[in-house]
């Protein structure tokens, strides 16, 4: 474990949709690191400031940070602000020089890089009176922030103010982060971030808990850890200050994650790898597949949430496969190459993968959960009714597959997540495969042939004192 | 294979001949055709490949199949790609498994026998005196007493029964079943190949499916091609065919292909089209031509070829040894059978991705129980059958909107088992299981599998039901001939390879004699 070079000197922080930097106060006198916490366009002491789309909220956040300065520093944002603070993070990580310092992120309830879920109720509702006459905007202020918490805010001077920055918001920038900003998809744009991650949800966030935080969330933070603060709804920053200040100090003080290390090849196979008996074409290519993930890989087909997805179907199809087979099957999967075929009812192999995590997706939240929400057991039931043809999908805005689709293309994750798996010398290794070891390099005749290769003295009966035994009880943590 | 010293024809130079596909239907005929002082030119869309560097790997042996893509439906879809369809000069015999049983004789004439099917347009003794050319140039090892037909030698003692082999024969032995060292076209005794190279004997790595890399098995580019390329003939790596020029009465004139990225041109006087039962009719189509019979692309067959797996205590380790070294013939026509033909079983052994993928798809298996059979490979062993399958209007192929990057049109396959395969499936699975349980193994499931690609472009006696003539040459282009398995009328229980290389023979002889 390293520790990071040092801890940030700075939090900036990130306010919710008719939210200001006062918002953050609370948070900030628990905190030991110094809090600069903004105004977005449109909102708090920024009223009068155009630009409401992402793009442009987070340049105004960014001019602010190359305005202070700060050496190594944390970016906190909550709900909208958490988007915002996702868009800044890619940038800092794409090498954006005014976010050189970023060294941890927070996503407070936040809204995703993907399309908000908000209901289409709730959303016509916020719209309807924002423009309304001060008496009814003061009651639906009101009545806005005690929907967002989990319980009353105490003291009520605590609601008086916040129900005030609502009322101090630019109704356009209000209907702006509704119509469109919250629908803006960043899901690509945002990609996997390497920055570590504390995600905090309430558990009684209607719209941006734990389950819509894992689902959409997640999938874009190499390394994230979810904290759920019990009884809470969405306004966290001001229901429980204290609570998020020592999270975050934690998280700020944290060492920086370690690599996960590769499967660890069991000495005797490694030997056998490593011998003569192996020719170094294969040599060379076993070595290859064994090199540690990249845990921040950048998807080169899927979008970061079908790669989720796809990770999360493979873990249970492979599960002891201890490396990552979804970012070998999204290479693939870019790469165009083809096995040979595909079954005629079936898109293309790139588009059915899409369709399909989808779709086992959507059939998991018709069924109350999203697919990556779901724990193992819950992740096999629905996998076991799409491998039975008797899987419903529901309709969905984009394209899908049916059931008796759903089960083919199945059929095909399962054949491509053990090539993958069987192509790393673990997975021979487990089984104790002694194949590689015929071969060895000799010496190639005139005609291209291969002489002198030891190849097995007999085809049958007890193996060879060389050959590699099964690996009988695994040790290592199954996970992933 | 060694191509530096080959003759070299220019492009505008009339050869006599353009082959199209290197594999067992094109080979044998570059061969004849050079040897008998004929000016042959064989385009090949894949590469050229060094046996040596082939790396005893599942995923690497990638570069053998033919991996561009094809459409699998009906009822039982099949696969392609690994599973039977080559690339590379040599095509799909430098992954086949070398099996080369002879069809019995009944199977030529099925209809005749049972009503069903279809009789081809000549008998076994048409071919005997080719399969035993055959056999003897391209060095097959078998049992020296068949037991299905006595008189029969083959120019090798058997290759070493591995642990599927010696399983099955117990479990023959144990229920009645007569079964014997299978022909392999893999060499058990250093071989010298005519006009080739010097060939080792077999080392036993398994790897047959993978690409050979001491020669040991036979693929063409140990045997027929090099004595194509000693008799003169040029071959021509990663040149893909796309069109067939032709003068103003039909016949063709040139081909065109594709290499390097650019359009050539190759003038000749007669075209062999040997690209298999999947690019073949796939080109006609595409190009229109030879079909005034409406048969190309019907009658599409893959054999049943279902498998039987189970495990055992002793450890069997499959992947060691020629993979089929123990056949039996005694269901080629089995008593009290309610089907038309019958079947040969083989023992099985598979490398690791090949079982992996099977359990996967076929047996469904994932999570915890995958890797509980995975870790238990080394106990493995199969038997599988290569079973008769009846031509059927349902089952053929066609073109579909998608291309490919020469804007072909990419074939739809649509294959699905009749009532005659369905209990010809349900005979084999019922006494593949009954040998495995007398073998003693727990754990037995089936693996449901359609191997290899026949038919398409079917040979018959005249060209309204017919593409081809008995000798494979078009009944509508005169100097179009075709070799390889999509000639097939009907698919014979026995493994198509050793028929295809006869049928190129017979056919390149009959193309010397042309008018």
């Amino acid at each position: 474990m390293s520790h990071p070079a040092s801890l940030p000197d700075l939090l900036v922080g990130l306010h919710f949709l008719g939210g200001s930097a006062r918002s953050w106060e609370p948070v900030a006198a628990h905190l030991a690191t110094p809090c600069l916490a903004l105004d977005l366009p449109g909102f708090g002491a920024a009223a009068d400031i155009a630009g409401f789309d992402v793009a442009a909220m987070a340049d105004h956040v960014a001019a602010r940070i190359a305005a202070a300065a700060p050496g190594r520093f944390a970016l906190a944002g909550h709900s909208m602000g958490a988007k915002v603070a996702l868009a800044l993070a890619r940038r800092a990580e794409d090498g954006d020089p005014a976010l050189r310092g970023l060294a941890r992120l927070v996503l407070v309830a936040g809204s995703p890089p993907s399309p908000e879920p908000i209901p289409e109720d709730r959303r016509a509702a916020m719209l309807a009176w924002i423009d309304a006459d001060p008496a009814t905007r003061a009651q639906e202020a009101r009545a806005f922030i005690r929907q967002n918490v989990g319980a009353p805010l105490a003291p009520e001077a605590e609601e008086d103010a916040a129900v005030a920055d609502v009322l101090r918001a630019a109704p356009a920038a209000w209907r702006a982060w509704i119509e469109s900003g919250a629908n803006e998809d960043w899901c690509a744009r945002v990609g996997v971030l390497r920055t570590p991650a504390l995600i905090l949800a309430g558990s009684e966030d209607a719209d941006l808990g734990p389950v819509a935080q894992r689902a959409l969330t997640v999938p874009h933070l190499a390394h994230h850890r979810i904290a759920v603060l019990d009884g809470a709804g969405h306004l966290l920053p001001l229901e429980r200050p204290e609570a998020v200040a020592g999270l975050i100090a934690e998280h700020l003080a944290a060492d920086d994650p370690a690599p996960s290390p590769p499967p660890e090849i069991p000495a005797a196979y490694a030997a056998l790898i490593a011998s003569e008996r192996v020719n170094p074409r294969l040599r060379a290519v076993l070595t290859e597949r064994a090199q540690p993930d990249d845990p921040a890989y950048a998807p080169t087909f899927l979008d970061p949430v079908e790669l989720a997805l796809l990770r999360a179907v493979v873990a249970r199809v492979v599960p002891r496969a201890g490396f990552d087979i979804a970012t070998r099957l999204d290479a693939r999967l870019a790469s165009g190459a083809s096995d040979g075929w595909r079954f005629a009812a079936l898109p293309p192999d790139g588009e059915a993968y899409r369709a399909g995590l989808r779709s086992l997706d959507a059939a998991s939240r018709e069924e109350g959960t999203p697919f990556l929400a779901r724990d193992g057991a819950g992740q096999d039931a629905l996998l076991k009714a799409a491998q039975a043809g008797r899987l419903t999908v529901p309709a969905m805005d984009r394209p899908g597959l049916d059931a008796e689709r759903l089960c083919l293309w199945f059929e095909d994750l399962r054949a491509d997540a053990v090539r993958s798996y069987l192509a790393h010398p673990i997975a021979l290794a487990r089984m104790g495969f002694s194949g590689i070891g015929a071969g060895g390099t000799g010496e190639t005749d005139a005609d291209g042939l291969a002489k002198g290769l030891p190849g097995f003295a007999r085809a049958s009966g007890p193996p060879e004192p060389w050959e590699p035994r099964a690996v009988i009880r695994e040790v290592e943590d199954p996970v992933r | 294979m060694r191509l530096d010293h080959q003759r070299r024809y220019a492009e505008d130079e009339v050869v006599d001949a353009v082959v199209i596909g290197t594999g067992a239907g094109g080979a044998p005929v570059l061969a004849r055709l050079a040897a008998a002082g004929l000016k042959v030119v064989a385009l090949e869309a894949g590469p050229n490949f060094e046996p040596a560097a082939f790396a005893f790997d599942e995923t690497l042996a990638d570069e053998i199949y033919w991996t561009e893509e094809r459409l699998s439906g009906g009822s039982t879809p099949e696969a392609f790609g690994a599973n039977n369809s080559g690339t590379g000069v040599g095509g799909s015999t430098l992954h086949w498994g070398a099996f080369v049983p002879r069809p019995d004789r009944r199977d030529f004439a099925l209809r005749t026998e049972t009503g069903e099917g279809c009789d081809w347009p000549l008998t076994l003794d048409d071919l005997l005196p080719f399969y035993a050319r055959v056999e003897d140039f391209i060095g097959v090892s078998g049992a020296p007493d068949y037991p299905w037909d006595p008189g029969r030698r083959y120019p090798l003692p058997p290759v070493p029964r591995n642990g599927p082999a010696e399983i099955m024969a117990l479990a023959c032995g144990r229920t009645g079943l007569r079964a014997a060292d299978a022909p392999a076209a893999v060499v058990s005794r250093d071989f010298q190949q005519a006009d080739g190279p010097a060939r080792a004997a077999c080392i036993q790595c398994g790897y047959c499916h993978q690409g050979c890399r001491t020669g040991a098995k036979t693929s063409m580019d140990v045997t027929y091609l090099p004595y194509a390329v000693r008799h003169g003939a040029e071959i021509r790596p990663e040149s893909v065919v796309h069109g067939l020029e032709r003068d103003r009465i039909g016949r063709i004139t040139a081909v065109i292909y594709r290499s390097g990225g650019v359009d050539r041109r190759q003038a000749c006087g007669a075209v062999y089209l040997c690209a298999g039962a999947v690019e073949t009719p796939r080109l006609l189509l595409n190009l229109g031509l030879a079909n005034g019979s409406g048969q190309v692309g019907r009658n599409y067959m893959g054999h049943v070829a279902t498998q039987v797996w189970g495990s055992f205590p002793d450890e069997i380790r499959m992947n060691r040894g020629y993979p089929s070294a123990l056949i039996t013939e005694d269901m080629v026509r089995p008593e009290g059978a309610d089907f038309a033909g019958g079947y040969l079983v083989q023992s099985l052994g598979v490398q690791p991705l090949t079982l992996a993928n099977a359990v996967a798809r076929s047996r469904g298996l994932w999570g915890e129980a995958l890797h509980a059979c995975l870790a238990g490979y080394n106990h493995l062993a199969g038997i599988g059958i290569n079973g008769e399958t009846l031509p059927c209007d349902e089952n053929r192929l066609t073109l579909v909107d998608e291309t490919d990057a020469l804007g072909l049109a990419k074939a739809r396959v649509s294959f699905g088992y009749g009532e005659n395969e369905r209990r010809l499936n349900a005979h084999a699975t019922a006494l593949m299981t009954d040998l495995w349980k007398a073998a003693g193994a727990a754990d037995i499931w089936v693996l449901e599998r359609v191997a290899h690609t026949i038919g398409t472009c079917r040979m018959g006696r005249d060209g309204d039901s017919a593409v081809v003539d008995p000798y494979g040459r078009s009944f509508e282009i005169d100097n179009l001939w075709i070799s390889d398995g999509s000639t097939f009328p009907s698919s014979l229980a026995a493994n198509p390879a050793l028929t295809i290389m006869a049928l190129g023979l017979r056919s390149a002889e009959a193309f010397l004699k042309r008018d």
